[in-house]
């Protein structure tokens, strides 16, 4: 390149400058849009100082008159977060050129940030006057109708925005308006046809892969989440989703390092904490189990299934007084739910007070519907008090939760639950294994769990305490990977 | 080009920290004070001397002192002023004669310069735009004075509202001025023809009639009215002209003008328009969006980078074929052509200072530069085939030679799981102290419930007594009659000896106003003394609240202190409606005495 040689300096003899007609130019007008270029350029650089710059010489030059210098530092003014005063001089520029779509549009978008949405819808039908095949107009006119609650006319103008051209916002937009009117299976659709057309985007897959999880779809939601994770391994919202269900099946080491992406990424993240703390918990780390959860509890104090998971852990630990008050917390927030409150009568009942735990029991039965070991739970109880009657009740109470469940879903049911209810069955001399056709030995019958429960049976001095300790932790271990798994979900449902 | 790294080996050692790197450090100079975008860096022989020269249209540190500057090797060999800020550089062939010496062409304000041999050779200027007839019609009377200048700017304002043509600069800014001025400004400017010029946005070249490597090449220039236009390379006159529905910004041309071209156009609304060769308008049209920041065809796809930090690959018929996330924001791009290996890529140079290689979506390689690149340029540079040239935001110059051994190969990049996988969870420890507490809870859980539930009960207990004590014996300061909702608080100012004690009656009935009340103070005679102990209260209007002011004097020098009671009283009624503890300060007038 550059060979050590002297060269000659030879200037241009004739310097650009004598082809210009600089003394006629004096009393010329300069061209408005003279530096417009270098401004958009400076813009798009996201060099904002410069273009500013640039913008304060042009309007100087021009007296205010360069339409193109005032939009930008609108944008600018608005990007900055001074939106009144973008909105002023995108109304000055909207004067200067009224019969451009692009400032009213950006006079509707400033409206919209302020909060207005009704105002802005004005604008923005003003502006698809003047450009009518314009999908961003479209676009954002839906949007706004989705913030006035019209998801009718939200939608109409949406599905005319995708009909000009197909934008993933405004799938994402649609497919919004169907999970807010509580459309799922819409939603899917509309989610769907968003994937087909870009199969790239994460965010799509990642909502698709959700709301096939809330469904039950787990195949699906799997093959979603994973796609999702192909494009962007450290999108954590996909990992929350996919570690939950590699948590269901036991996979837990796979789940914690998945999760470790995500402590990058999200360290005060409550979910994640719980979720690392459920996976601790299936590893039988209970001293980690409780420390994650207690972290998780302290980002987000109010969190009534962080509350439930820490109840649990502690009733494995033996820890009752704890698990009471944990699980009493939990109820306080969430009082409609019969697991908490079965969860809080086998505390108390380990706590001696038997009494409460009744009656805790008795909410716990009124407000259930279809879990079977509430009733089993308490019929255990009863049964231990000698009241063999209303033990009897339950059990046939538990008897046609069961003979539901076969008949709606294929639920395997735990391998514990059954021992003893059965075990109870004989006690209450009601013929043994009535409704248990087939023994539930499924094949993946979390051998975790029965392990878990195993520890529980070494602990207990044998007798009819044991099936009750049994019972618990099975209901341990069917409830607390769901209630692991709720929780990304819930999180993404507010953001979706 | 051997000798080229001893000539700054200073910062060239300092780079070249990673043997593995595929580049040579040429040369890196920061304060080489070159401030531009790669649309105005161009590469070619100008001399015909098979030594590449680097033109560099230098918009100035400010955007003031705009040059032209020809670099060789390290050095500026020459430098010159422009008239204006160039906004694009190209180098092209304009004819068949010998020497085939490639003609420089800088786009600049309304004008292309046309150099051949670093010297001026031709000035081309856009045609002027029509006039709207109307308005010229207006001018044409104020020149002859048969119009008085206030109906001349009604006329032009109602042209403004509803005309297709714009107004030219000059009625614009007739219509700005005050009423005392436009006399003046008519007079001053109805002699002059009325023009509307416009102003180059953006140039590329485009091949006229060969494919060949050195074919003649036409100019397309894009402008600020919405427009592109194809020059022809000798008579420089307008061979096509084509409109598209916004201002284009970056350019990118295949194909020749006389058989068949492409022509993709960025444009400021965030779309980019595809054109071809008897196509008037856009033929498709991509909407991206966000802003696009630079636009590369790297063999059939278009590369796109947006603002929303991603390249995104395009067919060209505008099917989106992937997107990549980039770690920081685009500042710009560029095409890396290696023609001895085939090899197409973009290079692009983003805000962290990186410049990240891409073939496709897969990573080729990043290079990290001391500084945010703003422009970037590959090709022949000297006697060298394969030549980076950067030029940063602090206005440096970065030359790097790419090795003859480098192979690009896939992965150069990132692959595998991210780095954040291998770090280790943050899980909070537990102390022995905390194994101790679970192992006492689980011998005597039963024991710590019950103490704690009755203790939670005794406590629950207290607090209920001590509320119906005092509201029983009104010793809360907001009463609780329906009768005579009241609330009091009392401030005490001063440092004594005396102090000033000030009371807030606040009535907060919605409606009714509260009259005859008494307050009474009590308070240890030998410790203060106040001027009324005793007084009656106005009326007290809803909402408002009411400062009553007392003195308080302290008469004791031992520097203690007691409470005083405020008890506001109805008339008639020994029981009081509310009271007050006042915890008045030690009086620190009478310390220091």
């Amino acid at each position: 390149m550059a060979e050590e040689r002297t060269v000659m300096r030879t200037q241009l003899p004739t310097s650009a400058e004598s082809q210009n007609p600089q003394l006629k130019k004096a009393l010329e007008f300069p061209i408005l849009e003279k530096q417009n270029w270098l401004i958009h350029l400076h813009y798009i650089h996201k060099d904002y100082e410069a273009c500013k710059a640039v913008i304060k010489e042009q309007l100087r030059e021009t007296q205010g008159l360069c339409e193109y210098a005032l939009y930008v530092q609108a944008l600018i003014f608005r990007l900055e977060g001074n939106i009144q005063d973008s909105l002023e001089l995108f109304q000055t520029c909207a004067v200067l050129s009224p019969q451009c779509a692009d400032n009213l549009k950006q006079v509707a978008r400033s409206l919209f940030l302020l909060g207005k949405h009704k105002a802005a819808t004005e604008v923005y039908n003003e502006a698809a006057k003047l450009n009518q095949k314009d999908w961003e107009i479209c676009h954002n006119l839906g949007v706004c109708y989705i913030y006035l609650k019209q998801f009718n006319k939200a939608r109409d103008q949406l599905h005319h925005a995708l009909h000009l051209n197909r934008h993933d916002l405004t799938y994402i937009m649609l497919g919004k308006i169907h999970l807010l009117e509580g459309n799922l299976d819409k939603a899917i659709e509309i989610y769907k046809k968003a994937v087909e057309f870009s199969p790239e985007n994460t965010e799509l897959l990642t909502t698709l892969g959700l709301l096939y999880l809330q469904l039950g779809i787990y195949q699906k939601a799997f093959e979603y989440l994973g796609n999702a994770l192909t494009y962007d391994p450290t999108n954590y919202k996909a990992i929350l989703a996919a570690g939950s269900m590699m948590q269901t099946h036991g996979d837990f080491d796979v789940a914690l390092t998945k999760y470790r992406i995500v402590a990058c990424a999200v360290p005060e993240s409550p979910p994640l904490w719980n979720n690392i703390g459920m996976c601790f918990f299936g590893k039988k780390k209970y001293v980690a189990a409780i420390s994650c959860l207690k972290r998780a509890n302290y980002l987000a104090p109010f969190d009534w299934k962080i509350l439930y998971n820490l109840g649990l852990v502690h009733l494995t630990m033996q820890q009752y007084a704890s698990a009471f008050h944990f699980l009493s917390a939990a109820i306080n927030f969430q009082p409609k739910m019969a697991e908490l409150y079965m969860l809080l009568a086998v505390a108390l009942t380990n706590l001696e007070d038997t009494e409460n735990a009744k009656r805790a029991y008795a909410e716990a039965v009124h407000l259930d519907k279809c879990n079977p070991l509430v009733n089993l739970n308490y019929a255990v109880l009863l049964y231990n008090q000698g009241q063999k009657r209303e033990a009897l009740a339950q059990y046939q109470e538990m008897e046609k939760k069961v003979n539901l469940l076969k008949d709606s879903s294929s639920l395997e049911f735990d391998s514990e639950m059954v021992e003893v209810a059965q075990k109870l069955g004989a006690a209450l001399h009601v013929g043994e294994a009535l409704v248990w056709t087939k023994p539930a030995k499924d094949s993946r019958s979390q051998h975790r769990t029965t392990s878990a429960s195993k520890a529980a049976c070494f602990q207990q001095p044998l007798g009819s305490n044991q099936a009750l300790g049994q019972a618990m932790s099975s209901a341990a271990a069917y409830r607390k990977l769901p209630s692991g798994e709720e929780r990304p979900q819930m999180k993404n449902l507010s953001y979706t | 080009m051997a000798a080229a790294p001893s000539s700054d080996t200073d910062s060239g050692r300092a780079e070249s920290k990673e043997a593995s790197s595929k580049w040579l450090d040429a040369h890196y100079d920061p304060l080489a004070n070159i401030h531009t975008f790669s649309s105005c860096l161009a590469l070619a022989d100008l001399h015909g001397d098979g030594e590449y020269k680097l033109v560099v249209g230098d918009l100035g540190p400010s955007g003031q002192q705009s040059r032209l500057k020809v670099l060789q090797g390290p050095k500026v060999l020459t430098e010159s002023p422009l008239p204006a800020l160039p906004a694009a550089a190209a180098t092209f062939l304009m004819d068949q004669h010998e020497p085939r010496t490639p003609a420089l062409a800088l786009a600049s304000g309304p004008c292309v310069y046309v150099y051949k041999n670093l010297r001026p050779y031709f000035k081309f200027s856009l045609p002027h735009l029509p006039l709207n007839p109307l308005e010229q019609d207006l001018w044409n009377q104020a020149k002859e004075d048969r119009i008085d200048p206030l109906t001349l700017k009604e006329m032009l304002e109602g042209i403004r509202e509803k005309a297709e043509v714009p107004l030219s600069v000059q009625s614009l800014r007739f219509l700005q001025l005050e009423l005392s001025e436009m006399e003046a400004f008519v007079n001053q400017h109805k002699a002059k023809t009325l023009k509307r010029q416009t102003v180059i946005t953006t140039m590329t070249t485009l091949k006229k009639n060969l494919a060949d490597e050195d074919a003649v090449s036409c100019l397309v220039l894009g402008t600020e009215n919405k427009e592109l236009l194809v020059l022809d390379p000798e008579a420089f006159t307008v061979l096509a002209k084509m409109s598209l529905p916004s201002v284009p910004v970056f350019l990118e041309v295949s194909g020749q003008f006389d058989v068949e071209f492409r022509l993709a156009a960025a444009c400021r609304n965030g779309n980019i328009c595809i054109l071809r060769r008897d196509s008037k308008g856009p033929k498709y049209c991509i909407e991206l969006s966000a802003q696009p920041v630079g636009l590369v065809r790297v063999h059939k796809v278009l590369v796109v980078g947006s603002t929303q930090d991603s390249l995104h690959g395009f067919t060209h018929k505008g099917k989106k074929l992937w997107t990549v996330q980039m770690p920081a924001a685009i500042l710009t791009m560029n095409l890396m052509e290696q023609r001895a290996r085939g090899l197409q890529a973009v290079m692009a140079g983003l805000a962290n200072g990186e410049v990240r290689i891409y073939r496709d979506k897969t990573l080729l390689d990043v290079i990290r530069t001391p500084d945010a690149v703003t422009s970037l340029c590959f090709g022949r540079y000297g006697r060298e085939d394969n030549t980076l040239i950067a030029t940063t935001r602090g206005g440096g110059l970065m030359i790097k030679i790419l090795k003859r051994t480098a192979v690009f190969a896939d992965g150069g990049g990132e692959v595998g799981p991210p780095p954040a996988q291998a770090t280790k969870l943050n899980v909070p420890r537990k102390t022995r102290l905390y194994v101790d507490q679970t192992l006492r809870e689980r011998e005597a859980g039963i024991a710590m419930h019950q103490t704690f539930q009755t203790d939670l009960y005794l406590l629950r207990l207290r607090a209920a007594r001590a509320y119906v004590q005092a509201l029983e014996s009104s010793l809360s300061p907001v009463s609780a009659t329906a009768r005579e909702p009241l609330k009091l608080h009392a401030v005490v100012q001063g440092l004594g000896p005396t102090f000033k004690l000030t009371l807030h009656l606040q009535n907060t009935s919605t409606a009714r106003p509260i009259l005859g009340l008494l307050v009474c103070f009590l308070y240890e005679e030998a410790l203060y003394a106040l001027p009324r102990a005793f007084f009656k209260v106005p009326l007290l209007v809803p909402g408002l609240s009411y400062p009553l002011e007392t003195f308080v004097e302290s008469l004791s020098d031992k520097g203690i202190s007691d409470v005083i009671k405020v008890l506001v009283l109805r008339e008639g009624q020994s029981a009081p409606l509310l009271s007050a503890h006042i915890n008045m300060p030690v009086s620190e007038g009478l310390a220091a005495a």
